[in-house]
């Protein structure tokens, strides 16, 4: 783990039970870690990969002889015509939800709270409680919330039209999309407000006090200085929610399961209706072995940003 | 009151027919049919059902009672899992993959076809020889509901048949008439929609089923009377019609109803939107028409039995040009022997627990459903229910789908049909074209042909 520490053994190779007594405080403070992440992930996803190569199924004939299909599956995702379409409704509740809903959301929340704590407004914490409530509730929960809000018949949104004469909308029949953009948005900024709060308490305030008396204005002060030490952990929030934005289905399952017709569909909730509605396990895997390599491609991409940046 | 004392009575003598039978049993006497394995049958039974409305657990209990009662040396461990059938499906296919196998599971008889090719359940002929009461009232119909390459699969005791129900209160207001008693022809279901919405506010006129979230209720109550109602068919000589002259027909009649927005929009994207319709129709009188299952009708019933039988009329389903009506029956839902229990043949007793001519007629009354053996008819409560002897009776117009294996995928292929047209994602034509290559990937190329 210490970069040094390799370095230098290399040279003098010394014999590797030397190496390894060297480094068993630190293999013995990983061990919990690593094998929790392999019994969970990393494992789950090697079967996973196997699986796609199968033709496992929980019913029919392939569920008493599963075979192995070799690439069959991956051919069939690409000649899937509602592939094309679930892979663009991901891409819009990302970029919708994740990147600019939670992601500037959340910014502008903690730069509003951050400056209303240090003028001392009291209802500042009261602010942030309420943020925080939406992400503290199971997902369900929030799905159902916002079933409540955009329910045609009986919903808030509908209600609070009908008292000023209009109305009622289908919410979730006409603007499905956006219906769960602005949901997942709602449940998720706290947690890039959350980072940013953070962030932005580790600014030192002499920064500022310098800026000022240079005559810069407060716009100044945030592109020149709040922004630029924001940015690696910015990176980091970004990685961290769109990972989770895009492997997240439960609450677009809870609003409109997918619908009108896959008008919602993601590919989390795609992967999941082949494995356990059309119980095609093996079909299921492929997908989601496409959405762990996407994932691994905007991991790579956001790392070397920070990186190059910081 | 008078149904608690019923149910009363009716416990005291299922007890006395249990030390019967116990009785029987003990003098070893070869009359009551468990047969080959009598003196060995020990050890526990586990079975495993779901029931969120919370009425099968008694007539559980007092199959297990009779059984435990029968063999002293059996124990009958009963999961009873308050989760609706579908998400019962789900976790128990995973629970089979696992190796963690229930002895008796309860599920829908149309998955039959698709749990047998998968190995996981046991087919029952062997008993079946055993056991007089099947060749002697369970009628033919009944029999080849469960009955797959040849085997016999399960035993039924509740069969699904399903009504066109109306709003005879809705209607009236409507101008259709408080008189109506069934549409002409599937057109006709359209007009009295239509009239629904321009003359009564606050009323859904139609609910017609579409999309993965209508589940099989997309396909059964829905697309595939429709299919028949235009001379179509799912099947022919084994293979999977794909597109069809009548398949365009049932699309075009989805564009129709989404398009004047007839039926709601809701449907494609609430879950289990059943729940919401059937209440609407049977208790709120918010919704007019809607093709359903039989058995939502006891729900209302017990809620309220006289606004029920005063608002709520039921008919069979129209052909398109004004044939002979029909319904679409099924086996209802049934009791499965797995293939990996380790205790098959006590297993196996707790399904003819289960299945006597009692508990069959008493939880069919209950939750209304014609029943599968024909003696249970003849009990005297149930005849004296015009329904129960009217859902009964429109078995004898009722088609069925024959069990496939393939059934579950084909469902899939309809939802996602149904959806493109209803949402205006795709005219008739287009979807039925796409209809073709979907049930091609979904089944095999070679099982599928054009009309």
């Amino acid at each position: 783990m210490i970069p040094g520490g390799g370095g230098a053994a290399a040279p003098a190779r010394p014999v590797p039970r030397d190496a390894l007594r060297r480094q068993a405080p630190y293999l013995f403070g990983l061990a919990p870690a690593a094998i929790l992440l392999a019994a969970f992930f990393v494992g789950p996803a090697l079967w996973a990969a196997y699986a796609s190569l199968t033709n496992t199924a929980l019913v029919g004939i392939d569920a008493a002889r599963p075979r192995f299909v070799g690439l069959a599956n991956y051919e069939r995702l690409l000649g899937d015509p509602d592939f094309a379409n679930v892979i663009r409704n991901s891409v819009v509740f990302v970029v919708g939800s994740a990147v600019v809903g939670q992601f500037v959301l959340g910014l502008s929340l903690a730069l509003l709270i951050d400056h209303a704590e240090r003028r001392g407004y009291r209802l500042a914490t009261l602010a942030y409680a309420a943020v925080l409530l939406a992400w503290v509730n199971p997902t369900v929960i929030a799905g159902f919330l916002w079933v409540a809000m955009f329910d045609f018949y009986n919903g808030s949104l509908n209600t609070g039209l009908a008292l000023a004469g209009a109305g009622p909308v289908d919410w979730l029949g006409q603007f499905p999309m956006l219906s769960v953009v602005i949901a997942n948005t709602w449940r998720g900024a706290a947690f890039t407000m959350l980072i940013f709060l953070g962030a932005l308490k580790t600014i030192p305030s002499d920064i500022y006090e310098a800026a000022r008396v240079d005559g810069a204005n407060a716009w100044r002060r945030f592109w020149d200085h709040t922004l630029p030490s924001l940015r690696p952990i910015g990176a980091l929030a970004l990685l961290s929610i769109t990972m989770s934005t895009f492997g997240t289905f439960i609450l677009i399952q809870t609003l409109t399961n997918g619908g009108p017709g896959t008008q919602t569909e993601v590919i989390a909730l795609y992967a999941f209706h082949e494995a356990f509605r059309s119980y095609a396990i093996g079909y299921g895997s492929a997908i989601a072995v496409v959405m762990l390599l996407i994932n691994f491609a905007f991991a790579i991409v956001y790392l070397r940003w920070s990186r190059a940046r910081a | 009151m008078t149904r608690t004392i019923d149910r009363r009575t009716f416990l005291k003598a299922a007890a006395a027919t249990g030390i019967v039978v116990a009785c029987g049993g003990d003098q070893g006497a070869p009359a009551g049919g468990g047969g080959t394995a009598k003196g060995t049958i020990s050890g526990t039974v586990t079975v495993s059902y779901p029931d969120e409305a919370g009425l099968k657990p008694k007539y559980v209990q007092l199959a297990a009672d009779g059984l435990r009662a029968k063999y002293s040396g059996v124990d009958v461990k009963i999961d009873h899992q308050k989760i609706g059938s579908g998400d019962f499906y789900t976790k128990l296919l995973l629970a089979l993959n696992a190796g963690d196998v229930p002895d008796v599971i309860h599920v829908g008889g149309d998955k039959i076809g698709e749990l047998a090719d998968a190995g996981h359940i046991e087919p029952l002929d062997g008993y079946l020889k055993q056991w007089e009461d099947w060749s002697k009232v369970y009628p033919d119909a009944v029999k080849s509901g469960v009955t797959y390459q040849g085997k016999v699969w399960a035993i039924p005791y509740g069969l699904d048949t399903r009504f066109l129900f109306y709003r005879k209160d809705v209607l009236d207001k409507a101008g259709v008439g408080a008189t109506w008693t069934g549409p002409k022809n599937v057109d006709d279901i359209l007009e009295v929609a239509k009239a629904v919405k321009s003359k009564v506010a606050g009323v859904i006129p139609y609910a017609l089923y579409a999309g993965p979230a209508g589940d099989s209720g997309t396909a059964n109550h829905a697309f595939i009377p429709l299919l028949w109602a235009y001379g179509g068919d799912l099947q022919k000589d084994g293979k999977w019609i794909g597109d069809s002259p009548a398949l365009r027909k049932v699309l075009d009649y989805y564009g129709r109803t989404y398009r004047q927005d007839l039926s709601p929009k809701e449907i494609l994207t609430t879950a289990k939107p059943w729940t919401a319709m059937r209440e609407k129709l049977g208790l709120k009188g918010e919704l007019a028409l809607l093709f359903e299952g039989a058995w939502n009708y006891g729900g209302w019933v017990t809620k309220d039995k006289a606004a029920t039988e005063r608002n709520v009329g039921y008919a069979l389903f129209p052909t398109a040009t004004g044939g002979p009506s029909f319904t679409i029956g099924g086996p209802g839902t049934a009791w499965y022997v797995t293939a990996k229990s380790k205790n098959k043949d006590a297993a196996w007793e707790f399904v003819k627990a289960f299945n006597t001519k009692e508990i069959v007629a008493k939880l069919n009354i209950e939750d209304p459903h014609p029943v599968a053996r024909t003696d249970s008819a003849e009990v005297a409560e149930f005849k004296a229910d015009k329904y129960l002897v009217d859902s009964t009776e429109s078995l004898k117009k009722a088609r069925f789908v024959p069990p496939d294996a393939n059934f579950g995928k084909v469902i899939g292929v309809i939802q996602k049909a149904t959806a493109r047209v209803a949402t205006g994602e795709m005219s008739a034509d287009d979807a039925a074209k796409r209809y073709t290559d979907e049930l091609r990937q979904a089944v095999g190329a070679d099982k599928v042909i054009t009309q």
